[in-house]
């Protein structure tokens, strides 16, 4: 029923078949240790890299993991242009009156590849990895809580109903609403907001009974056996020695070429400020 | 202070009833979808977003601050904010498959973090608009000064426009609207069985 809320997830790959916990672990700390970057080569480096890995190992059609890089390339070119306009620093050109700078072009550059080695890396975890699995997994190897795990899954099935039900909230509204001239019915940010809040009432009422039901089965009161419980075994080590490995070797070889810049370029004014 | 025992009842120590978390996962549910559907609906928003976002970001910011201030109102316990704020980022991050990635989780923290301030400043007993507004202001604030070392605005010089952009966005976004939702909802009669429940039944 779902009309593709959910992005496609291909988990039968040497990615997918990878603990989630794990997965999503490395993924915060390559984001965390990008934080730190503000020269262009390193992530230059890292998201080719990173592209080739998830190509291998993720069996993502090429076309789907193309499509998935629209929104960020579009969000690192936006970075991009808006730190070479407004960044001080040494003048390259003039644009319409704008000044770009050295500066401003090295960290635009930075943090525009900066978001798509975070983005394909993204795209890699989401799809080779289901989300109950990782929910399980989270409750398993991450000591998340028993309640915590089954409202996240709770509205997760939500979710997923979700499309349906704001047709059908549409559907009533529209089938009500005063016509205009040309026959139909008016829609605007208004109408938008009165779906939208029926939906969220709507929503609300269906969780607290979701809550009672799991309540009433005793949720919470012991421990629990797991459904279809998540292995977490020794490839799922290697690879996140083999992540982490990398991720310190492209540092220190930033360090030892001299490539490698942080916070401190943000500051480093040029003669033309 | 000393009538605190007598004021506060014993539901601050007892951990969070399933309901109260349920409720915390719908709101990041419902407004993830909504945003979700905002984008389907008009296709022109996401690819105009792509090239504009880093600017249009902050016009938008206060959006996302909602889920912190209503689940507060509505549960009135301490952490709500937060545990909300982050419940709200996973559904974007693991469900709808945000390309931020998990980064999104301490943003979120730190926004559920600054709105949910205001309120236990005043021990979760004030809800006016006042407060509503200092919390939408402090949610943009506090997640501002990560973004700005995230994306190393420090040294631009929009830098004081984007401030000022996300804050007023914060108050009027992630504060007040907050209050126009929580207000509705209550006369609902949906949040009745929740903490704001009981206080409005207590006080009639």
């Amino acid at each position: 029923m779902s009309a593709g809320i959910e992005p496609r997830r291909f988990t039968d790959s040497p990615l997918g078949r990878r603990n989630p916990t794990v997965k999503l672990a490395l993924l915060f700390a390559v984001s965390v240790a990008l934080l730190f970057v503000f020269d262009p080569v390193t992530p230059a480096v890292l998201y080719l890299l990173a592209l080739a890995a998830v190509a291998a190992t993720a069996r993502i059609p090429a076309r789907i993991l193309l499509l998935a890089h629209v929104p960020f390339v579009g969000f690192g070119l936006g970075l991009l242009t808006v730190n070479a306009l407004s960044r001080p620093g040494t003048p390259l050109l003039e644009v319409a009156g704008l000044g770009v700078t050295a500066e401003g072009l090295t960290v635009g550059v930075s943090l525009g590849l900066r978001s798509m080695v975070i983005g394909v890396l993204s795209i890699g975890f989401i799809a080779s990895t289901d989300g109950v699995a990782l929910m399980t997994s989270l409750h398993q190897h991450a000591r998340l809580g028993v309640r915590m795990t089954y409202a996240v899954l709770a509205g997760y099935r939500m979710l997923q109903e979700m499309p349906a039900e704001w047709q059908t909230i549409r559907s009533a509204h529209q089938v009500r609403a005063p016509l205009r001239s040309h026959g139909r019915p008016r829609s605007g940010v208004r109408s938008f907001g009165r779906s939208a809040f029926a939906l969220l009432v709507v929503s609300v009422r269906r969780g607290e009974r979701m809550a009672q039901s799991l309540e009433s089965r005793g949720l919470g009161l012991g421990p629990r056996t797991t459904w279809r419980p998540v292995p977490l075994g020794r490839a799922d080590w290697w690879l996140a020695l083999g992540v982490l490995l990398v991720l310190a070797l492209v540092f220190a070889a930033g360090e030892a070429l001299g490539f490698r810049e942080g916070h401190e370029l943000l500051f480093a004014r040029g003669a033309g400020a | 202070m000393s009538s605190r025992s007598t004021m506060t009842p014993a539901r601050t120590r007892t951990p969070f009833t399933l309901k109260d978390l349920v409720l915390m996962v719908v709101l990041g549910v419902v407004f993830g979808f909504l945003y979700w559907a905002l984008v389907q609906a008009w296709t022109g928003l996401s690819i105009l977003m792509g090239p504009a976002g880093d600017l249009a970001q902050h016009f938008l910011l206060g959006g996302w601050l909602l889920v912190a201030p209503i689940a507060v109102a509505i549960i009135r316990r301490p952490f709500v904010g937060i545990i909300a704020e982050v419940l709200a980022s996973v559904i974007e991050v693991v469900f709808l498959g945000s390309a931020v990635g998990p980064i999104l989780f301490v943003a979120a923290a730190l926004q559920g973090l600054g709105s949910e301030i205001p309120f236990a400043l005043r021990r979760y007993r004030s809800f006016g608009w006042g407060v509503f507004a200092l919390s939408g202001l402090l949610g943009a604030g506090l997640v501002f000064l990560f973004s700005a070392f995230r994306f190393g605005w420090y040294g631009q010089e929009l830098f004081i426009l984007r401030l000022v952009v996300q804050l007023a966005s914060g108050v009027i976004l992630g504060g007040l609207l907050a209050k126009v939702i929580v207000e509705a909802l209550a006369k609902t009669g949906v949040v009745d069985n929740f903490a704001i429940g009981r206080d409005r039944i207590g006080k009639a």
